[in-house]
């Protein structure tokens, strides 16, 4: 493994100037299955501040598991913290009535939204379903960014439902959340295969090895930062991508210039 | 700051599934922990998970014999079959001679139960001889299981490593409140956002103990967590090694 400046100084100061930190995929609010130490908005610009985390993209658990708080969790958040937040309309299968107000009233938000959040296990149907035809066709009309939870084996958004919608969708930036866990090589061929597909980090980063592959096998260019906060830690996971045996022109891409050359269409 | 790092949680060894990088020669470990700046450690052998206690015990003596950065841990069966623990020799002055100064226990894949009907007065030694416990919540230890073990053995010097990907402050804390010789190793406990900061305020900086996972996560991941962890240098160091160093200290063999 060859010596690495911006492990020796991200060691030494926590936090870079020159190599900020883009979190594409994270959360906020408690959630039943965890006690968070600092779920709210505060807390996590503490987070942030704390790893030169320049922006961080997330929905609130409270839009994709309550839909009686809905996208205003998200939305005033960001509000309160405009230069630093942006989020992912949350997109809940079950409640069509509440995909239709969310899409009707999209353009209302140009400075919160710059995609849309979709976590199918969770929710109970496939990424395919008719129940999401509208909010995927908002996507790929917009080239909005989507953040989708992928898993390997799963028949709701496992690699082969991934597959179906990166070719349907080819204008939508589909971010894989957990690049199809534990179905790795399925996750490549799918990147490799669609222009539109990215790799996501989150809970790939604590097992060693996968990210050495995904460079390996495709570059730097198509991998993006993401955490979960509140769940993850950021200097956790960035020890790891200082630790991945990859150059530091592959970590810059990773943790900010892939996801910087995304944004830039979103004015941010 | 510089800290001095003391390993409790990373092992030798070649997995019997595939793994990224694997030690399996103690040459390859030191270069490892010279890499990370790590000064010592204590190793278990994954042979003793995969294969048998009996095999991977005998390898991992054979591996850190002379090594005086590297103690071990032993991992333990029930007395009752002899496999590990035999009526007819010393066991804890093997332990002396071989550099192990730690027990690990994997009962769920080993398939016996943690609890006192297994272990009875045995365990007792071990309490009583302050050897610590090390239990992997990812191998092969449940929740039930360490709870059943300490309402038992309350007074056991017990080190929960690997506490999981999600945060199990609901499951650790409890024990931390109501067992004073329990201790979370710190590889997993530094994954979850401000988990180290909130364990250290409510129970102090000596119930952690540095682990980096090492060869299943990145040790960068641990190092870099615990050098800006929100916590002071006094309590960083103690969590580093002081902590570690204490704990062994206190073992009669």
């Amino acid at each position: 493994m060859s010596h690495s400046n911006l492990k020796e100084a991200f060691y030494a100061e926590g936090k870079l100037p020159d190599c900020p930190v883009y979190d594409l995929h994270a959360h906020m609010g408690p959630y039943y299955g965890i006690g968070f130490p600092r779920p709210d908005a505060d807390g996590m610009i503490h987070a942030m501040d704390r790893a030169g985390v320049r922006l961080l993209v997330f929905c609130h658990h409270g839009t994709l598991f309550t839909p009686d708080i809905g996208n205003w969790a998200n939305i005033a958040a960001v509000q309160r913290y405009p230069a630093r937040l942006r989020a992912y309309c949350g997109i809940n299968p079950n409640y069509p009535e509440v995909i239709a107000y969310d899409i009707a009233h999209f353009d209302e938000h140009p400075d919160v939204f710059v995609g849309l959040k979709m976590l199918a296990d969770y929710h109970g149907f496939a990424l395919t379903d008719q129940r999401y035809r509208a909010a995927w066709e908002l996507a790929d009309r917009r080239k909005l960014l989507v953040l989708i939870h992928t898993w390997g084996g799963s028949r709701l958004d496992g690699p082969e439902v991934v597959r179906e919608i990166a070719e349907r969708y080819p204008q939508a930036s589909i971010l894989m959340g957990h690049s199809c866990h534990g179905e790795w090589d399925k996750a490549i061929a799918l990147v490799r295969e669609f222009p539109n597909l990215y790799f996501e980090l989150c809970a790939v980063l604590d097992e060693r090895g996968m990210l050495e592959r995904f460079v390996g096998e495709m570059g730097s260019r198509r991998i993006l930062f993401g955490t979960d906060l509140p769940w993850f830690n950021h200097h956790y996971y960035i020890g790891s991508v200082l630790g991945a045996d990859i150059t530091d022109e592959d970590r810059h891409d990773i943790l900010h210039r892939n996801a910087e050359a995304l944004l830039s269409r979103f004015g941010v | 700051m510089q800290l001095d790092l003391f390993d409790v949680n990373l092992y030798i060894g070649r997995p019997t599934r595939e793994l990224y990088a694997p030690v399996s020669t103690i040459d390859e470990l030191l270069v490892q922990l010279d890499r990370q700046r790590i000064s010592r450690a204590l190793v278990w052998h994954v042979a003793q998970r995969d294969a048998s206690p009996v095999t991977g015990n005998a390898m991992l003596s054979a591996a850190i014999a002379g090594q005086d950065r590297l103690w071990g841990c032993w991992t333990i069966l029930p007395p009752q079959t002899g496999e590990v623990i035999r009526g007819d020799h010393d066991f804890f002055g093997d332990m002396r001679a071989n550099r192990i100064v730690a027990l690990r226990a994997f009962p769920e894949l080993h398939r016996y139960l943690l609890n006192c009907v297994v272990f009875g007065r045995w365990m007792d030694q071990i309490v009583e001889r302050r050897i610590p416990l090390l239990l992997s919540m990812e191998h092969g230890v449940t929740w039930p299981a360490v709870y059943g073990l300490l309402e038992a053995y309350p007074a056991l010097t017990c080190i929960l490593c690997d506490v999981g990907i999600w945060g199990v402050d609901r499951y650790t804390w409890p024990l931390l409140e109501n067992y004073p010789s329990v201790h979370l190793e710190t590889s997993l406990v530094a994954l979850e956002d401000g988990g180290m900061e909130a364990t250290v305020a409510r129970y102090g900086a000596k119930r952690l103990v540095f682990g980096t996972g090492f060869p299943e996560r990145y040790p960068e991941s641990a190092i870099l967590q615990l050098l800006h962890a929100e916590i002071s240098d006094d309590d960083k160091q103690k969590i580093a090694s002081g902590n570690l160093q204490d704990l062994l200290a206190r073992v009669v063999l």
